[in-house]
């Protein structure tokens, strides 16, 4: 009877431990600063970064783990992942305005429609469409003016240059299975603009899986991997024009070309500087 | 047996149909390409039927193949987590997660006792739903690693080879050639093993050995499978009853049959995913999709 008790105490000295663990966690570590004003939640890395290139930055209450850029990004309080955001962590925050990404975030957009939150959707597929989601989203934050000369700012620098000949480029984003870029991206806009044509411009999806042999087949004259890991010795790629004239690109900064924000300029230039070489 | 040379003259039309057909011109780099994924589906393929009709005549059930004894699913677990650590796959956590998922559903069958083949079966069943589960954890998780993880539990056979894997893929050649005439050795074992336990036991084989011997040997087989060209479902479980079908179920006939048809299948199947879209589709998508009414077919006649 009496080592029953202590074993029930035992018990209740953990739970009263749990209890004040989740009580402490809950009022210092993860509640979110509360900020009067405007209130903005950003699920979009590359919209973190417009609004603080807008200065706006001090709007934005809450990030996902992947805004890495400005620094004071990785400062702010964080919702989840860019794949796995948490709707209690958002609502939680009261904000004003969220930033989604489609076709990625379809399904906490629906959520947060049903919660009545405003919702702001990011969705570029064209450097056009990254311009006019910049100016949106310029007039909901009063930065009007500013986002007009980051507009200008962009269009100056990234724009067609004069070239003889286009050259053919094969871009990899993932090794196994081999994905690529379609036709329906700012990415590949920009690729025709600096000088290069993608191999894989005629499927019509963002991101299609292909085949080594198509690969092969359409011999690109530069190869650019968008992850870590060689290709020069792979089975029956050694005749491929950009492995024998060694015209393999592997540093390339995946967030200056496939975030869809200021610094894609940086990106143009990089994607100049291996198609002029 | 006169229904071999049949079965064989189709096979060699698969090759022949592999190796012609696809989206590029022939030259000497796609010959060496198209080839290479010929070796790799034969050898997948043919595994996994041929293991497939070894567990169904151990256990005389037939629903055993190698996701319900839980080796595939742990396979791609060990996949799955070396994609989520190293950013791409690494045959050997594959190889490691069937081994140990096998070893696991072993151990707990052996703590309860008593008839080791049946808890055998459940052990593995129930472990395929935890590796599935901790998949999906893995999956959600990723981010970019989705597609890889996605193609390594359909399985897909245009796996890019490089001075890496070139060596794991030969050593994996070689020695599941010398498992799996390790296993066939035992086919009169099997064949008197599915007749019935007592008449088994009766005539002295030690049944708990030797389902240890060939689980293990099994296990070992599908890691090495998975690891290379991820799990591809329907043909461990289906082209031994097909193979038995047409046979009967002597194991000295229907083992290599089952080897030869599951290979045949195979490369039809990728030849089939190859050619229907620009887009590569994951061959173990095609298997089901034009194999279960072959299937149904066969079986209603």
């Amino acid at each position: 009877m009496f080592k029953k008790l202590r074993w029930l105490r035992k018990i209740h000295i953990s739970c009263a431990i749990f209890v004040i663990y989740t009580i402490f966690s809950n009022c210092y570590c993860d509640k979110p600063s509360v900020k009067p004003g405007f209130k903005i939640v950003s699920i979009s890395p590359a919209m973190t970064e417009i609004l603080f290139a807008l200065g706006a930055g001090n709007d934005i209450v809450g990030v996902t783990t992947f805004c890495n850029y400005p620094e004071e990004a990785k400062g702010i309080y964080k919702i989840g992942d860019f794949s796995n955001p948490s709707i209690e962590r958002i609502v939680g925050l009261k904000p004003d305005l969220v930033i989604v990404n489609l076709p990625e975030q379809m399904r906490i957009k629906k959520q947060l429609k049903k919660l009545g939150i405003t919702i702001f959707v990011s969705s570029p597929k064209s450097l056009n469409d990254i311009y006019k989601e910049i100016a949106d989203i310029g007039r909901i934050v009063k930065k009007e003016r500013v986002a007009d000369s980051l507009i200008h700012y962009m269009k100056m620098n990234i724009g067609p240059s004069e070239h003889k000949r286009k050259k053919s480029v094969y871009i990899e984003l993932s090794p196994r299975p081999l994905v690529t870029m379609g036709a329906h991206s700012f990415l590949n806009e920009m690729l025709e603009m600096a000088g290069g044509k993608n191999i894989f411009s005629d499927l019509n999806k963002d991101y299609p899986v292909v085949s080594q042999e198509e690969v092969i087949k359409r011999n690109p004259e530069i190869i650019i991997l968008l992850h870590p890991g060689n290709i020069t010795d792979r089975l029956a790629w050694k005749k491929i024009s950009a492995i024998k004239k060694d015209k393999v690109y592997t540093n390339l900064n995946q967030d200056h070309i496939l975030r869809p924000g200021p610094r894609l300029v940086e990106g143009f230039k990089e994607l100049q500087r291996i198609i002029r070489e | 047996m006169n229904k071999f040379v049949p079965v064989i003259l189709i096979f060699l039309l698969a090759i022949f149909v592999s190796i012609m057909v696809g989206p590029a011109q022939l030259t000497s780099e796609i010959i060496q390409l198209r080839l290479s994924r010929v070796i790799l589906g034969i050898f997948a393929g043919g595994i996994l039927a041929f293991c497939g009709g070894v567990l169904q005549g151990l256990f005389g059930n037939p629903l055993v193949e190698p996701y319900t004894l839980g080796s595939a699913s742990g396979a791609a677990l060990g996949g799955s987590i070396g994609i989520l650590l190293f950013g791409t796959i690494s045959p050997l956590f594959a190889f490691f997660g069937s081994l140990g998922i096998g070893f696991f559903v072993f151990t707990v069958a052996r703590i309860e006792g008593g008839l080791l083949r049946d808890r055998l079966i459940l052990a593995g069943v129930v472990m395929s739903f935890l590796c599935s589960s901790l998949v999906m954890i893995i999956m959600v998780m990723g981010g970019r690693e989705l597609y890889e993880i996605l193609y390594l539990l359909m399985g897909y056979l245009g796996i890019i080879i490089n001075a890496e894997n070139r060596l794991f893929i030969i050593l994996m050649i070689v020695l599941s050639v010398v498992l799996m005439l390790f296993l066939y050795r035992y086919h009169r074992e099997l064949d008197i093993i599915s007749q019935g336990l007592e008449t088994a036991a009766g005539l002295g084989i030690d049944i708990q050995k030797f389902s240890v011997i060939i689980f293990l040997i099994t296990s070992l087989l599908i890691g090495l499978t998975v690891s290379l060209v991820g799990a591809i479902g329907f043909v461990g479980l289906v082209i031994p009853h097909i193979s038995k079908l047409l046979f009967g179920p002597k194991h000295l006939y229907n083992l290599p049959a089952s080897f030869i048809l599951g290979a045949t299948f195979l490369l039809l199947a990728d030849t089939v995913s190859r050619i229907i879209t620009v887009y590569e589709l994951p061959v173990g998508v095609v298997t089901s999709l034009i194999g279960v009414p072959f299937f149904i077919y066969l079986y209603r006649k």
